[in-house]
């Protein structure tokens, strides 16, 4: 774990200082709201619908129990006793008041955090893997250099002011469960001639033009990191579109250029850019590494309790068998606590919640939590025996939903009950789905299916790389869902195809069940999932199930 | 000679040509060569009768006095605007002085009592300016304006031709004029002045917008006195018509504040400014260049030797190209002065010391908004810097 | 090209406390859309908007909303701004629970 040093307090206190004259500058005019605008977005401040919101980073998704502690403190004294937790590994509060902001940062540089870069046409806060340092499959532990890349890019004096947002994402493991192909960078560590380094991938995005990246460079060694990713963005900050924000990410950037060019401009850059970087950046990372060093895990004690009470208990055995994942070391696993209990808003968390999970990391986890993309809390270094007891406590706080991986598990933007941007509610819709499978009693027989929704075309919800994705947007000032299939988020990334028209509010569940049932019609066996037969048959049963029997036409 | 049938090619290809064939021209010859030029096609010249509009309006009597020149009466304007308007054009012998005025419809429908200007003078002024000129217009292939670079950062790369969303071509013979060379053409040529330029109105506008400005204060502070505007309508950015505040303004001196970690001070610099264009090969004492946001400072490469001083121009302070520029000059070695200039905030000064700028200057509006102290806050930039601690520079 | 123009009432966000509130007729901002000042005249929608956009001191991003006369007053007439009189659906948070 990362705790801050004592430069980044010192820059911290800073930071909570520049904000708080901010604050106070607007307020008494010293600044345009035009001007207050990028620097409030600057340190994660939005108005949204009804209320300022309040993005708090947790890079790459890590924290521990006194952060979550203080979490949990934030959400009682500023706002309305909860947090909810994002599909970017951050936390956003609903309710802050603007004079209250500096305390809130305040608070959170009292224990390493802050809202830096959370927002604004900068680089965001780095994501990763939230199995990072505990997945069995992990090449090598990728938060070092998450850490790295967030310390160079925190308050780059180029790259405040970028055509557009950026965002970074890193993954260790083979299997990526870090959507780095949907990122304006994505770096995947590889192995080469037995030197680990990173295959680049630039280009990738959700939003209004879904784009799957592309691989830039095969192979980046290490100690190149920072130059290289200095001169892909200082390429990018002259290149990219300022005419139009639709067509300012760097996908579009790419795209209009040829992949081609603009690795020739990255290359060319690269050479002066290396230069800058004399090797204290490296001497800087071995700090960074020590730091994230694997706990000390328990060795040689007995599993017994966990067979007991899989063998004993159904819903403790439930549970294991969805939100447990394999440990590097056997005889631990990685808990995937779910925050999406049937019927609740996806990803929100009370102060009790989270005080509880505090507890939980500090007593059986080796003092460590993960938040991940998929908006659950990870506790990532659990040992078998210990999970009955982690269990009953989740439990006893409604955390113990056994849904992890399934069609409930379901990620969802705050949609228009929050955000300033959206067209359509996206919360009560997936609160719907969940109680509707809930009733059925079907999610478990159906299995692995990733259900994502967004507010609007942004996709914040990832809804082009559900297994089903649902838009919600604005028809003639009604909601509409309008339906994709076929997305995928891993290694085998693709973008969902729209089925057809979409569904008003009341419709949309039940069109979600036919689609299930579909499947479960369809599938070849138990074993194939939702995304392999929708791969084996394509759109049409689906289509049908939506929209009933295609009528024949008559072509001219 | 007003040529139809010569002149083929886009708009912009025509441009093209026009701006390399005069690149070097003075006032003067670009105004004579561009009522001659089969490229440019129609024209006609827009003046307000304003303050220092007699200067072109001469220029244009001695090479061809029949030219249309199109005078948008708002009717909101001072009596005196109006007279001098009729002293001028018969002075200088003007033929087709065409005055433009909304259409009465228009005018009885959006602002029947003439008090639209106390509620949305952005309204008072399309109806009655920008609405006029543009159908006015709408008849030329091209039209003359008295616009001139030192108005500010955005008109730095002004140009004497420029293109109209590629339907019209907008010449600017005063393009490099400085607020000195108006004054001496206009005393050189004993032309008549404004009459209410003496009773402290330097920059004339409507009557109920325009008062008289202090001595020493900013000459277009009379304008839309104690209201969020600064411009009228008649700006086209990117080929669009822009209205309300632009940070560059009509008949405004240069008045500048240089910024540094010392905090304000006046610009000391007096040997002007070349872009990259017309940096010439070299011997002059000292050299300084205007680089617009978009240019590639590639074209200053095995150059940088002979410059002192590069002005990196920031339109807005949300467009961040000027910080990669500037790190990318120094990549290449420029070891002389940086300075960022245009819409810089305060809140940005550490990033532009840190991208590689020495100083940062600043228009009267803005020091005067967020004034030294707001600036000297991050004169500690150096502290705090998690990028030239990565650097090793730290 | 001629748009029909709709009734509307210029709305807002509070720069203090963040949320929606309207222009009423006496130039002060309310959080009650019923107590609005309804603008039935384009021109009259447009000059209280153009003074909207000088109370930067007390509110943010004025904006001109669609809205009908009700029997109290004004009412929204689209989804969104009727979330904005009222709060988010997930919770019993917001104007349905602060605002009489």
């Amino acid at each position: 774990m990362y705790n801050y040093n004592e430069f980044d307090k010192a820059f911290l206190d800073e930071r909570v200082e520049q904000f708080s004259a901010q604050v106070a500058r607007r307020i008494d005019g010293s600044l345009t709201e035009d001007e207050f605008r990028p620097l409030r977005l600057m340190n994660g401040l939005y108005l949204q619908l009804h209320a300022y919101m309040l993005r708090v980073a947790i890079p790459y998704g890590s924290l521990d129990a006194a952060k979550m502690r203080q979490l949990a403190y934030i959400a009682e004294r500023f706002d309305k006793g909860y947090g909810h937790f994002t599909t970017r590994q951050n936390i956003q509060y609903n309710w802050p008041k603007l004079p209250d902001v500096p305390a809130i940062l305040r608070a959170l540089a009292d224990v390493g955090m802050h809202a830096i870069q959370t927002s604004g046409n900068t680089i965001r806060n780095v994501t990763s893997d939230h199995f990072a340092g505990a997945a069995a499959d992990e090449l090598l532990d990728p938060r070092p250099f998450a850490e790295l890349i967030r310390q160079w890019s925190t308050d780059h004096p180029e790259f405040q002011f970028l055509p557009r947002k950026f965002k970074v994402a890193i993954t260790g493991s083979p299997n990526d469960r870090a959507v780095v192909k949907a990122h304006d960078i994505g770096l995947r560590m590889v192995e080469k001639d037995g030197e680990v380094g990173f295959e680049v991938i630039v280009g990738g995005g959700l939003g209004r033009t879904p784009i799957v990246g592309k691989v830039i460079r095969d192979f980046l060694p290490q100690e190149d990191l920072l130059p290289y990713l200095e001169s892909v963005v200082s390429v990018y900050n002259l290149l990219g579109r300022r005419d139009n924000k639709y067509k300012a990410r760097i996908k579009i950037t790419v795209m209009e250029n040829g992949l081609d060019t603009y690795r020739e401009l990255v290359e060319q850059e690269f050479i002066g850019r290396r230069a800058l970087f004399n090797g204290v950046d490296q001497a800087l990372l071995d700090e960074i590494h020590a730091r994230f060093r694997r706990p000390d895990l328990a060795q040689g004690r007995s599993v017994e309790a966990f067979d007991q009470a899989y063998g004993a208990d159904p819903v403790f055995r439930s549970w294991a068998d969805t939100n447990l994942a394999a440990h590097k070391q056997g005889d631990h696993a990685i808990v995937t606590v779910s925050i999406k209990a049937h019927g609740e808003t996806p990803g929100d968390a009370s102060a009790e919640q989270m005080r509880v999970l505090a507890d939980l990391a500090e007593e059986f986890g080796y003092d460590e939590l993960r938040i991940s993309h998929e908006q659950n809390v990870i506790l990532p270094h659990i040992h078998k025996a210990d999970l009955p007891a982690v269990h009953a406590r989740l439990a006893a706080v409604g955390l113990a939903t056994a849904n992890v991986g399934l069609i409930s598990d379901i990620i969802a933007c705050p949609g228009m009950d929050y955000c300033a941007l959206a067209t359509a509610r996206s919360i009560p819709i997936a609160q719907q789905i969940a109680e509707r499978f809930d009733e059925l009693k079907l999610e478990h027989e159906v299995g692995p299916l990733k259900l994502k929704i967004s507010g609007c075309i942004n996709a914040c919800g990832h809804h082009h790389v559900g297994h089903i994705g649902i838009l919600g947007l604005d028809r003639a000032g009604v909601e509409n869902y309008q339906i994709t299939l076929g997305g995928d988020g891993t290694e085998t990334a693709a973008i969902g195809e729209r089925t057809g028209p979409g569904f008003p509010a009341d419709e949309i569940v039940s069109a979600v069940e036919r689609l299930v049932k579909a499947y479960l019609e369809h599938r070849s066996s138990v074993e194939e999932t939702f995304l392999e037969t929708y791969r084996r048959l394509g759109m049409a049963p689906f289509k049908e199930a939506l929209y009933g029997e295609v009528k024949e036409r008559h072509a001219a | 000679m007003q040529p139809n049938t010569l002149h083929t090619g886009s708009v912009a290809e025509r441009i093209g040509f026009l701006n390399d064939r005069y690149r070097n021209h003075a006032a003067q010859a670009v105004l004579e060569h561009a009522l001659n030029d089969s490229d440019v096609g129609n024209i006609a010249m827009v003046s307000s009768f304003g303050a220092e509009s007699v200067v072109l309006l001469h220029m244009l009597s001695v090479i061809d006095r029949n030219i249309p020149v199109l005078f948008i009466d708002t009717q909101m304007l001072f009596e005196e605007t109006l007279a001098y308007q009729t002293e001028v054009s018969q002075k200088l012998g003007l033929t087709d002085v065409r005055v433009i005025r909304a259409a009465p419809a228009a005018v009885a429908a959006h602002d029947p009592d003439g008090l639209l200007h106390k509620s949305d003078t952005d309204a008072c002024c399309n109806i009655r300016k920008v609405v006029p000129l543009e159908n006015a217009l709408s008849k030329f292939d091209a039209w003359i304006t008295g616009r001139k670079r030192f108005q500010g950062s955005t008109r730095a790369a002004l140009d004497f031709f420029e293109n109209e969303e590629d339907r019209r071509i907008k010449i600017n013979p005063l393009a490099h004029w400085t607020p000195q060379d108006v004054q001496d053409y206009i005393i050189n040529n004993r032309l008549p002045r404004h009459p209410l330029v003496a009773q402290g109105y330097p920059s004339i506008g409507c009557a109920p917008c325009t008062s008289r400005v202090a001595p020493g204060e900013d000459p277009r502070a009379g304008r839309w006195r104690d209201q969020d505007k600064e411009e009228c309508g008649i700006h086209f950015v990117n080929g669009k018509i822009v209205r309300g505040p632009l940070p560059t303004v009509e008949d405004e001196p240069e008045m500048n504040t240089i910024v540094t970690d010392a905090g304000f001070a006046a610009d000391e610099w007096t040997h002007g400014f070349v872009t990259p264009d017309t940096l010439g090969g070299g011997g002059a004492a000292a050299v300084a260049v205007d680089l617009a946001s978009d240019a590639d400072p590639a074209v200053l490469a095995g150059r940088l030797d002979g410059i002192d001083l590069i002005r990196v121009d920031f339109p807005s302070f949300a467009d961040g190209r000027g910080f990669t520029l500037a790190r990318r000059l120094r990549l290449m070695g420029f070891n002389g002065r940086l300075r960022a200039k245009g819409h810089v905030i305060a809140d940005q000064y550490a990033m532009a010391r840190r991208s590689g700028f020495d100083e940062v200057e600043i228009s009267p509006e803005l020091a005067k908004r967020q004034p030294q102290d707001q600036w000297l806050a991050r004169a500690n930039w150096q502290s705090h810097d998690y990028l030239n601690r990565l650097r090793g520079t730290a | 090209m001629s748009r029909r123009f709709t009734p509307k009432v210029v709305t807002a966000n509070h720069l203090l406390e963040g949320d929606a509130v309207w222009l009423t007729s006496d130039n002060a901002w309310t959080r009650t859309m019923s107590e609005a000042q309804f603008l039935d005249d384009e021109d009259l929608a447009n000059e209280r908007l153009a003074y909207a956009l000088t109370q930067e001191a007390d509110v943010v991003s004025p904006y001109l909303a669609d809205a009908q006369l009700g029997e109290n007053g004004p009412e929204p007439t689209h989804f969104r701004e009727t979330f904005r009189t009222r709060g988010p659906s997930n919770y019993a948070h917001g104007k349905q629970v602060e605002v009489a």
